[in-house]
């Protein structure tokens, strides 16, 4: 059994009799405090741990400093992050070398970690180290943008850090913006390490060493996280502290009682309420919703290109052909999002930026053609699957697959899977035909492109290898020319729309519903609230 | 002292006698996880670039990747030493999850079946004495009303009506209103702990917060005990005794509270240890409609990840948990009727 302070002094308040004093030092003020409600846990403090859920990744958003932090901007329906505007959060500045081969980060000289002590070059160095080093979750996403070994991680002077590169990957600096770069307090960190545990994970999994905007008042893992404001934090882009004092971020299984606890005013914020409750809330104006498109993500349905009749083009373009987008679009998301389909560009589209609309609509005159011309005129039997989590919008879709592919005669089985076994499935290459869900943390097109449709390994749902899509993706990573870039990544959407391998639909709009007098939300990469960015009017 | 010293000995045969039942508990529960499709490694390593590597080590650390007889030999080991392993799912040790979430589990299905026994003891009895009487057939209604409404729709019910839209009722998430200070922890049950704490503000706030899932959960278990009772008190209601009793001129309330409910209670009380055991188990609904921290929800949160440890320690908890509740069923059938023995 382990005693937090605050339980302790509560305790000793407690048995003293005087239970109220302990109560009233509690009782911050309500309008300074933000009362979170999700359906998920927090199941970590290090979000590099495997297993960390999404509410891990966001809740380390505001209890660490990461070196640099991706900038917000005004988008349709409210704010969301911009990956090209890249600001310093525990680095005052930074510098580029001209060749794209290193970057030099100046920490800001008052930074503090939580304890107090000075934030030093050391420090940095040894996070760095850490997160190339540990067997953690952080390794593989950092080798996206180069970062591969702590020679790289290199000391300039008491409060400068450099970071060396071979190439000049387009993604090693944002890759120092996401939930896994996060900024340690190593004195304070190397004192829980052991010879097994050279890197503290143990430690670090129930306890923090940051320097962030909030710190952990309390942590109980599938319950509650308790933070109170640091009000030594130097990172926010104005300099500026946080608007609340006190955040409370509270699990709450049952989406229809998150629901109710903010209509009536107990709770301020939820990201994860039903989307088919929402318009009857909108309605009923006790609450507001800010509704952002998931501007880097998207929902699709994959086809598994080595396993028959897959395997022939000409078979996933006649299903290309075939499904009705618009019905499904409005049956599986009420509209609530951006359509990625519908699209009229023919051989390339207008630009590089992914995902973008894509040339599908249904044609069944068309889908007939193509599948007769694949040499199956009478069609085939195949299974339709999908993850029970994603059952609410997934179902109605595959409802109106299956009618629209029976008229040219593909029967089609509906499989809706428990999410362990459809995980699994899905990561052994055994699933044909599916739908799910697929977002990228740095929104760059060849990321996309090499996350989702190279190599052989569990992110490529449609098991996808294209020679042309492979040489211009790992290409394309160490483009220093623009417009050579928009040239290769408007290639890489040609070649998705040509082969189609998957088809994607739409990105479905993230609903926070909150308060009406909460402001500032906006919508972030690891889609998580960052407390820092609200406050109440 | 010969009484106590035979339920002593007598108790302790029975537990040992039980050993072999949990152990079957545990080899079952362990061979039944690992032939349910998902594969934990998978669903864990599902970060936004966790690959076939991270997929083999989290196996690895995990010891899936050796043969199951190995696995099954270490996890026995383990429990032996009082190991119950991690669970993924909160990344604590299932140990101390289930330390910190069996009381809440208990501190509500008790005070659910308190209310469930209050209610369906004298319903019950007054069925059974005016059998096919108005009150009969209202005792009925209620019963079925009560069994036919599944509790996640009664709970969502009562909290739409007394906090949503009457306001009467704390917000019905967790044990104690989040803004509120804990009470030092103690035994666990937030009640008894205000108690000893002397707190009475505390144990209102936690009384208050605990009422609707527990008449939620009362209701649902209403029925088994209200028609039991009835049917014993009918069949006991019956009998000699009762009418030699009555020829005798004793008082009505003694006729019928001491010698025809004291006799009639022998099959309620073994209704009431079935019931105790399924409710603690099957209260998962109640606790996911009102964030209950308690076991159940635990257990399934863990079952829909494939989260093997916190599964099994749960089947193992709850098999525990009915091993004593059938030895205390068993003591109190001893001191409801003194000829039924503990053998």
């Amino acid at each position: 059994m382990k005693f937090g302070r605050r339980q302790v002094l509560q305790g000793a308040t407690g048995a003293f009799g005087l239970p109220a004093l302990a109560r009233e030092a509690s009782a911050q003020s309500r309008a300074e405090t933000l009362r979170q409600v999700t359906g998920n846990v927090i199941n970590t403090l290090d979000p590099t741990m495997p297993g960390a859920t999404r509410e891990s990744f966001g809740l380390s958003m505001n209890v660490y400093d990461r070196l640099v932090s991706f900038g917000r901007k005004p988008v349709e329906g409210g704010m969301a992050f911009d990956h090209g505007a890249i600001r310093g959060e525990l680095a005052e500045r930074y510098e580029a070398s001209p060749d794209g081969l290193r970057f030099t980060f100046h920490l800001r000289p008052d930074a503090k970690w939580h304890d107090g002590t000075p934030v030093t070059a050391e420090d940095v160095k040894w996070s760095l180290d850490r997160h190339v080093s540990a067997r953690s979750l952080a390794a593989p996403q950092l080798s996206t943008g180069s970062l591969t070994k702590p020679e790289q991680f290199r000391i300039a002077g008491p409060m400068t850090v450099e970071v060396l590169l071979e190439k000049p990957d387009r993604l090693a600096l944002s890759n120092l913006c996401v939930p896994y770069a996060f900024m340690i307090n190593s004195k304070l960190a190397k004192r829980h390490a052991t010879a097994d545990d050279p890197w503290a994970q143990a430690w670090l999994k129930e306890n923090t060493a940051g320097s962030g905007a909030y710190m952990v008042e309390r942590f109980r893992p599938g319950e509650q996280v308790i933070l109170r404001r640091n009000d030594n934090w130097k990172g926010g882009a104005d300099g500026k502290l946080p608007f609340f004092r006190r955040v409370i971020a509270q699990t709450v299984p049952e989406a229809a009682t998150r629901g109710n606890l903010i209509e009536r005013g107990d709770a301020d914020l939820s990201i994860d309420l039903q989307a088919s409750d929402i318009p009857a809330m909108l309605q009923r104006g006790r609450v507001k919703v800010v509704s952002i498109p998931q501007t880097n993500g998207f929902t699709h349905i994959a086809m598994n290109t080595r396993m028959a009749p897959f395997d022939n083009v000409k078979v996933r373009q006649a299903i290309a052909a075939a499904l009705p987008y618009q019905d499904m679009f409005q049956a599986s998301i009420f509209g609530q999002g951006r359509p990625l389909f519908g699209a009229d560009w023919v051989e390339s589209p207008p630009d590089g930026d992914f995902p973008q609309p894509m040339p599908l609509s249904t044609d069944p005159a068309k889908a007939q053609r193509l599948l007769s011309e694949a040499g199956l005129p009478d069609g085939f039997e195949t299974s339709f699957a999908f993850s029970a989590g994603l059952a609410a919008t997934s179902e109605p879709m595959a409802a109106l697959i299956k009618e629209s592919l029976e008229r040219i005669g593909i029967r089609v089985e509906i499989q809706k899977m428990p999410d362990a076994q459809f995980n699994t499935m899905q990561a052994e290459k055994k699933l044909a035909f599916f739908s799910d869900g697929a977002t990228a943390w740095l929104p760059a097109t060849d990321y996309y492109f090499r996350l989702y449709f190279t190599r052989d390994q569990r992110w490529n749902f449609s098991s996808f290898n294209d020679p042309e899509m492979n040489a211009l993706t790992q290409k394309a990573q160490f483009e220093r020319d623009p417009a050579e870039y928009e040239r290769m990544a408007r290639r890489m959407i040609a070649i998705l729309a040509e082969k189609a391998p998957e088809l994607l639909l739409w990105q479905p709009n993230h609903d926070a519903v909150m308060a009406r007098n909460i402001e500032g939300y906006t919508y972030w990469f690891h889609r998580q609230v960052d407390f820092r960015d609200l406050r109440r009017v | 002292m010969r009484l106590l010293g035979n339920i002593g000995r007598r108790t302790g045969q029975r537990l040992l006698s039980s050993v072999p039942a949990l152990l079957g508990v545990v080899v079952l529960t362990f061979m039944l996880m690992r032939v349910l499709p998902g594969d934990p490694a998978v669903f864990f390593a599902s970060g936004p670039s966790a690959g076939q590597e991270e997929i083999d080590n989290l196996r690895r650390e995990m010891g899936l990747d050796r043969p199951i007889p190995e696995q099954l030999a270490r996890y026995l080991l383990d429990i032996a030493r009082g190991n119950l392993g991690r669970s993924l799912t909160t990344g604590q040790s299932v140990l101390t999850d289930l330390r910190q979430r069996l009381p809440a589990s208990l501190e509500l299905t008790l005070s659910a079946l308190v209310i469930a026994l209050g209610l369906a003891l004298p319903l019950g009895i007054a069925a059974a004495l005016r059998p096919n009487s108005i009150v009969d057939h209202a005792v009925r209604f209620v019963c079925t009303v009560g069994v036919c409404v599944p509790t996640f729709v009664s709970g969502l019910l009562l909290i739409y009506v007394f906090y949503y839209l009457l306001g009467m009722a704390p917000d019905p998430t967790g044990r104690i209103d989040i803004f509120a200070a804990n009470p030092p922890d103690i035994t666990g049950f937030l009640l008894v702990d205000f108690l000893i704490a002397g707190d009475m503000e505390g144990f209102q706030a936690a009384a208050s917060q605990l009422v609707l899932p527990a008449f939620t959960m009362a209701l649902f278990v209403l029925a088994p005990l209200a028609r039991m009772t009835r049917a014993s008190m009918l069949a006991v209601l019956g009998s000699d005794f009762i009418r030699t009793a009555r020829s005798l001129g004793l008082s009505r309330r003694r006729v019928i509270l001491t010698y025809a409910l004291r006799n009639a209670l022998l099959p309620v009380i073994t209704i009431t240890g079935i019931v105790f055991s399924t409710m603690l188990g099957a209260n998962v609904l109640v606790e996911k409609v009102f964030s209950w921290p308690g076991v159940a929800s635990y257990a399934l949160d863990a079952l829909l990840a494939s989260d093997y440890a916190p599964v099994q320690g749960f089947v193992l908890l709850m098999a525990s948990i009915f091993v004593m509740v059938n030895l205390a069923v068993d003591i109190l059938y001893g001191i409801a009727d003194p000829r039924a023995s503990m053998s």
